[in-house]
């Protein structure tokens, strides 16, 4: 069996190496509907974090009992358990912000990512180092969420996280907020850390 | 008539005007990896609208009879364990998502099997995409709009029967449809063209994802506009 | 006799059943805990959820009485307020209507209804809430639940300014929709909003609607007031 990654590599790799969405490709959808405002992506980034660590763990603990053909079977029934909890812990203590993320909580469920994590570290490697895994890679997601979210309502609304940034005089971006500003917005970003990236591994080339 | 008129705009406004993909931003995933091909791009969009019709019309059917409170079944089942009073009241909705992820995944796997038996190169072409709908988030959606629509609504004439909820189902798909063939299109112009190195791959196509979106934009308010036209006709 | 393979093991006949039932038996377990742990956060969340639900109405219903400085001084001072949740059925060729409303009263004299009102902006579903006074012949407030306007432009209902025109408006004749800064004509005349003389006419036409629907029947015989809950 080849070398899997230890704890530390895990947590460090999900942060930026390999993101879940500039890397990855996972999660688009909520990258896309729940970044109109900070405030929505870091509640929508706690969540995915929570039900990532939550079913990381469980499937974690019970990795040597789970045989090939039902595996999957198990890792959407426990996701789907966290997610009906962490909606209902958002519907009772924070509903305005549950209301404002209305049906992308329930979406979590076929987030890619998690489903992925399960696969690829929880199913094979010890509680510590899934839940490292977890976390780093929740950080990544939360990252990735709030640079976009960041610029969307800087330029759309003027503020940031709901408190006013720009100066009055500022003619509010609406296009920002709307669907299309999710899509270039997150298409440019998307571009400048290719471009980040290239320009690294070129470096790193032409210094050997 | 009012009937088919309301069928009529759930259906307009589910494939055009809040088209799933360019206003939802769900079945994003899909739009961005299987859109490189137009025939591949039609395939995968008459699988979705096809796993997604089933699924509406398992999902309606759990809905409405056991999930909801009050519902017919549960309540009967419950009567024999308590008073008929209680039993009215028992609330199932906890099991919602659990009960519609399983009801998506049978859904695939009926699908699966039936391509499989009937047009087996088309099967074969798919390769792995076909399980993967599965965790397409645009089936969810709509399983989810349907639920928004029949639980916990104000006035009970207003809930959605099975004719809205799969007028739902069907051209939720087919505007899934439209958005990734219009996508394919384009991008089978754009491999000819001289793209930016780090703008290759997910980038143009979500940049050109946000010109779509834009065009999409000018549908709004036609389904309030054609409301009031048909309405007011004779 | 089991069969054997030429390792001397046994072939995996009746090992292959035992596996299955294993299999099954930890997605059942597993079903069964899951089950467990919902079944607790149902029973300990679900008061809180459906309180919140309320509360996001019944806590705009005073200012739509008594106007926004005098409502909250009201409810929070004076205990002999009444606010009581109810539905009014509405008969009508083909669907029946049903509205949520709250009867407001003081002293047990009523002072207002509050009626839950919605129907079709111009992108999307819009529900107000509408503030009456006991006969529903003048309007005392209006305050916008749920709305899918364009932002910055269709939105701009919600914005307070807008919907204090409605404030002491009579109930008939139907109010009217007129562009431009108010022409002179009629009282029962609301400036549309620049820019989005639809979405204007939208909410006039459900105040207008709501109105002639409730008119003549805030009557025991279509009211039916829930029970409070102690």
């Amino acid at each position: 069996m080849a070398n899997l990654p230890t704890t530390t590599e895990r947590f460090i790799q999900g942060i930026l190496p390999e993101n879940p969405v500039y890397r990855q490709l996972l999660g688009l959808c909520p990258t896309l509907a729940v970044t109109n405002g900070l405030q929505p992506a870091l509640t929508m980034a706690a969540a995915v974090g929570l039900v990532l660590l939550s079913a990381n763990i469980i499937v974690s603990l019970i990795r040597n009992l789970l045989k090939p053909h039902l595996r999957i079977v198990v890792f959407t029934l426990t996701i789907a358990t966290f997610v009906t909890i962490v909606d209902r812990l958002l519907a009772a203590y924070m509903y305005p912000m549950s209301k404002t993320l209305g049906p992308y909580i329930p979406l979590i469920i076929v987030n890619c990512i998690i489903i992925c994590r399960c696969e690829v570290c929880a199913s094979k490697q010890s509680v510590v180092t899934a839940a490292a895994d977890a976390v780093g890679q929740a950080l990544g997601f939360g990252l990735a969420l709030c640079s976009i979210a960041a610029i969307r309502e800087l330029l759309g609304a003027g503020m940031l996280a709901g408190i006013p940034v720009m100066p009055s005089a500022w003619p509010a971006w609406v296009i920002m907020v709307l669907p299309p500003g999710a899509f270039l917005t997150f298409g440019l970003l998307m571009a400048l850390v290719n471009w980040v990236g290239a320009a690294r591994s070129n470096n790193a080339g032409k210094g050997d | 008539m009012e009937y088919l008129l309301d069928i009529f705009l759930i259906s307009i406004s589910a494939a055009l005007i809040n088209n799933f993909v360019l206003y939802y931003f769900v079945g994003i995933c899909p739009f961005i990896g299987v859109s490189r091909r137009v025939d591949m791009a039609v395939g995968m969009g008459g699988a979705v609208t096809f796993v997604m019709t089933i699924a509406v019309f398992i999902s309606w059917t759990i809905t409405s009879l056991v999930l909801m409170p009050g519902a017919p079944i549960s309540s009967w089942i419950a009567g024999f364990f308590m008073s008929v009073d209680k039993a009215a009241a028992v609330d199932l909705t906890i099991l919602t998502y659990i009960v519609y992820i399983f009801a998506i995944a049978s859904s695939v796997q009926l699908v699966e099997m039936y391509v499989r038996k009937f047009y087996p190169s088309l099967y074969k072409s798919f390769g792995v995409f076909l399980p993967l709908i599965t965790t397409n988030c645009a089936i969810l959606f709509a399983c989810l709009t349907v639920m928004s629509n029949v639980v916990g609504v104000d006035n009970a004439a207003d809930a959605w029967d099975l004719g809205e909820a799969l007028a739902l189902g069907i051209f939720g798909g087919v505007g899934f449809t439209i958005a990734i063939v219009i996508m394919a299109g384009i991008r089978e112009e754009l491999d000819l063209c001289d793209i930016p190195e780090p703008f290759k791959g997910a980038a143009i196509t979500l940049i050109v994802g946000g010109i779509l979106a834009m065009a999409f934009m000018g549908f709004t308010g036609v389904d309030s506009g054609l409301k009031a036209a048909l309405a007011s006709a004779p | 006799m089991e069969p054997t393979l030429s390792n001397g093991s046994t072939a995996p006949v009746g090992g292959l059943k035992n596996s299955n039932l294993a299999q099954a038996w930890l997605v059942l377990l597993l079903a069964l805990c899951f089950g467990g742990a919902l079944a607790a956060v149902q029973v300990n969340l679900s008061s809180v959820i459906a309180s919140n639900k309320l509360n996001e109405t019944l806590k705009k219903v005073p200012e739509l009485v008594w106007g926004a400085q005098t409502g909250d001084m009201k409810v929070s001072a004076d205990p002999s307020v009444v606010i009581s949740p109810g539905t009014l059925t509405v008969p009508k060729t083909g669907k029946t209507s049903v509205y949520s409303l709250y009867r407001v009263s003081r002293d047990d004299r009523l002072v207002g209804w509050v009626v839950k009102a919605g129907g079709q902006g111009y992108a999307g579903k819009i529900e107000l809430l509408l503030g009456l006074d006991p006969d529903a012949q003048k309007i005392l407030g209006l305050f916008v639940l749920e709305q899918k306007e364009t932002p910055g432009l269709g939105n701009k209902i919600t914005v307070a300014d807008w919907r204090n025109q409605f404030i002491g408006k009579k109930s008939q004749p139907p109010l009217q929709v007129v562009k431009g800064k108010g022409g002179g004509a009629g009282v029962q005349t609301i400036d549309a909003v620049t820019g989005a003389t639809i979405s204007s006419r939208a909410v006039t036409g459900i105040v207008n609607r709501t109105i002639g629907d409730v008119q003549g029947k805030l009557t025991p015989e279509f009211i039916h007031i829930l029970e409070r809950q102690p």
